[in-house]
């Protein structure tokens, strides 16, 4: 082990927290990159080469011309849309007691929204089966509140579909919210107050515009996540408000119709991309916007 | 009019709290009620689930099946993805966006689309039915998670040291191993309990590419929602919940080596 004067300048480039030559790098992300491309991307690109048997468009003209196909499609829009909606609407009022409501709340809030994240996704649709199923907690409760008399089916309704997502969903929304909230200076909600305007107004006109890239992002994110879901729907919904994904399962688990089912996956993937293409939109917006702000 | 406000903002917190926090919490005491059908709450208390589930031969092969996927591709992952992310964090090149982009890429496609075209794929390769199959897909999901984590911990190390030690006459590799190494550690272990949490948790990809054999415990547990209800199930989950539990306690603390 000499001293390394006779070895020539140090030989890394100023950021590298490493002591290895620049050539290196190539080595270290070519087995990454290669797997990927192996395991990650030939696969996606082979289910698009089976979705066109010799350049047909046959199963794309048939998802978008048969009614069965398009039902699902647009009930996957519609659910979606309708959990992103109310995931963002529980979601917001979470945030702004974490984002405002100082260190313990701040502290508990995160403990809550965590833990249910780090349970899987599996065991949390079994949990909300046992707590929605007619001998279940949330009827028990329904009934000894006097609000229902016998109890309601939960399971196997779009209802429990709705509530299982919305619940999966509410941590990845919360996050980008709070990113925002914590951010804005509530005294410009107090001036606007000693201003003469009243809580109401001062939260339309300046607290909610401000918040708004953090709704933005959170809806994306939520609405593109929501579009894939398929464990939650196969287990809580019925067949018959069937989402895409359960969709292009029975296509490979039961219909064999490969080609089909490939179809519907690269359409599902298309939506899937287009709807997170508009969330790096929205986050390049909002930095934008924050780097505005910093320069006056 | 304020107070009445004030109040109904926290009922709602509280409740939004209540909401996440309810499914989570109910799993462990129902794994221990006496009935034969899932109840909460429960009636009595009993191990006997438990014991079931233990004693119990193709509950205990799915163990070892989740067990053994679920660490290859931690360890896979780990290596495969470190490597990069020091990469990425240390050099500007051409492409930059695009290989970071193809790195983090697994996190945001559907997994069901990724189970189908793995499975069109991998059947083609024999690599269906195999613990080697799920390795390899679980792999590939796991990969993010630890290039976020590691990008994370190699941001906070002081960019000083190495020429440093190298200007102390350390050569590159001892460098590497007593200097770069030890301070993004914690990344690096946290991205392999995720990695490995991916996996250990991972049903969609296992259903298309696990067959008997090679089931693993997610696979049993859907299997057993799908067909009946019973205790047994939440006595899996609750050991699962205390597993995940142990993991993210294991990856906070190497956080906290840290700092």
């Amino acid at each position: 082990m000499n001293v390394s004067a006779q070895d020539g300048a140090v030989p890394v480039s100023a950021r590298a927290p490493w002591p290895f030559r620049v050539p290196t790098a190539f080595w270290l992300i070519a087995p990454a990159v290669l797997f990927l491309a192996l395991f990650f991307v030939f696969p996606l690109l082979r289910l698009v080469a089976i979705s066109l048997p010799g350049g047909s468009v046959e199963y794309y003209e048939q998802i978008f011309t048969t009614p069965v196909f398009l039902r699902v499609i647009g009930e996957t829009f519609r659910v979606s849309l309708i959990v992103t909606a109310v995931t963002v609407a529980v979601a917001y009022p979470y945030a702004y007691a974490m984002a405002h409501g100082g260190r313990t709340v701040l502290l508990l809030l995160t403990v809550a929204l965590l833990i249910p994240f780090w349970v899987s996704l599996l065991l949390r649709s079994f949990s909300w089966i046992v707590l929605l199923q007619n001998s279940g907690l949330i009827n028990d409760v329904l009934i000894a509140m006097g609000l229902i008399e016998k109890p309601i089916r939960l399971i196997r309704t779009p209802f429990g579909v709705m509530i299982g997502m919305v619940h999966i969903l509410l941590p990845y929304a919360v996050l980008p919210l709070y990113t925002v909230m914590k951010k804005i200076d509530l005294r410009l909600v107090e001036a606007s107050s000693i201003c003469g305007a009243s809580w109401l107004k001062g939260f339309i006109r300046i607290y909610f515009p401000l918040s708004l890239p953090g709704v933005a992002a959170s809806a994306i994110l939520a609405f593109t996540l929501a579009l894939g879901f398929y464990i939650t729907p196969a287990l809580l919904g019925s067949p018959r408000d069937m989402m895409i994904a359960q969709m292009i399962a029975g296509q490979f688990n039961e219909q064999l119709n490969f080609g089909l089912g490939a179809a519907l996956a690269v359409v599902l993937m298309v939506l899937t991309a287009i709807a997170f293409g508009l969330f790096g939109a929205a986050r390049a917006v909002l930095q934008s916007r924050g780097r505005s702000k910093d320069g006056v | 009019m304020d107070r009445l406000r004030r109040a109904l903002f926290w009922l709602i917190v509280g409740l939004t709290a209540l909401f996440l926090l309810l499914p989570t919490l109910i799993i462990v005491p129902m794994s221990f009620t006496t009935t034969t059908t899932l109840e909460f709450p429960p009636v009595g208390f009993t191990l006997d689930w438990y014991g079931k589930v233990i004693g119990a031969a193709d509950w205990q092969s799915a163990l070892i099946n989740s067990l053994v996927v679920a660490i290859a591709a931690a360890a896979l992952a780990t290596v495969v993805g470190t490597a990069a992310a020091l990469a990425l964090h240390a050099h500007r090149f051409r492409g930059k966006t695009v290989v970071m982009g193809l790195l983090l890429s697994p996190m945001v496609t559907p997994v069901i689309v990724l189970a189908v075209g793995m499975y069109m794929v991998f059947s083609g390769w024999g690599l269906v039915a195999t613990r080697l199959g799920l390795v390899l897909a679980h792999t590939v999901l796991a990969i993010p998670f630890v290039v976020v984590s590691v990008l994370a911990s190699a941001g906070m190390v002081n960019p000083s040291l190495v020429p440093a030690s190298l200007g102390l006459g350390a050569s590159r590799w001892f460098t590497f191993k007593r200097v770069t190494l030890p301070l993004i550690m914690p990344g690096v272990l946290s991205g392999a309990v995720f990695a490995f949490i991916t996996s250990w948790d991972e049903v969609v990809i296992a259903l298309f590419l696990a067959d008997v054999q090679t089931r693993t415990v997610p696979i049993m547990i859907w299997n057993q929602v799908r067909t009946n209800l019973d205790p047994a199930t939440a006595a899996v989950a609750a050991i699962l919940i205390l597993l995940s539990a142990l993991g993210v306690l294991l990856s906070y603390k190497f956080r906290d080596v840290r700092s």
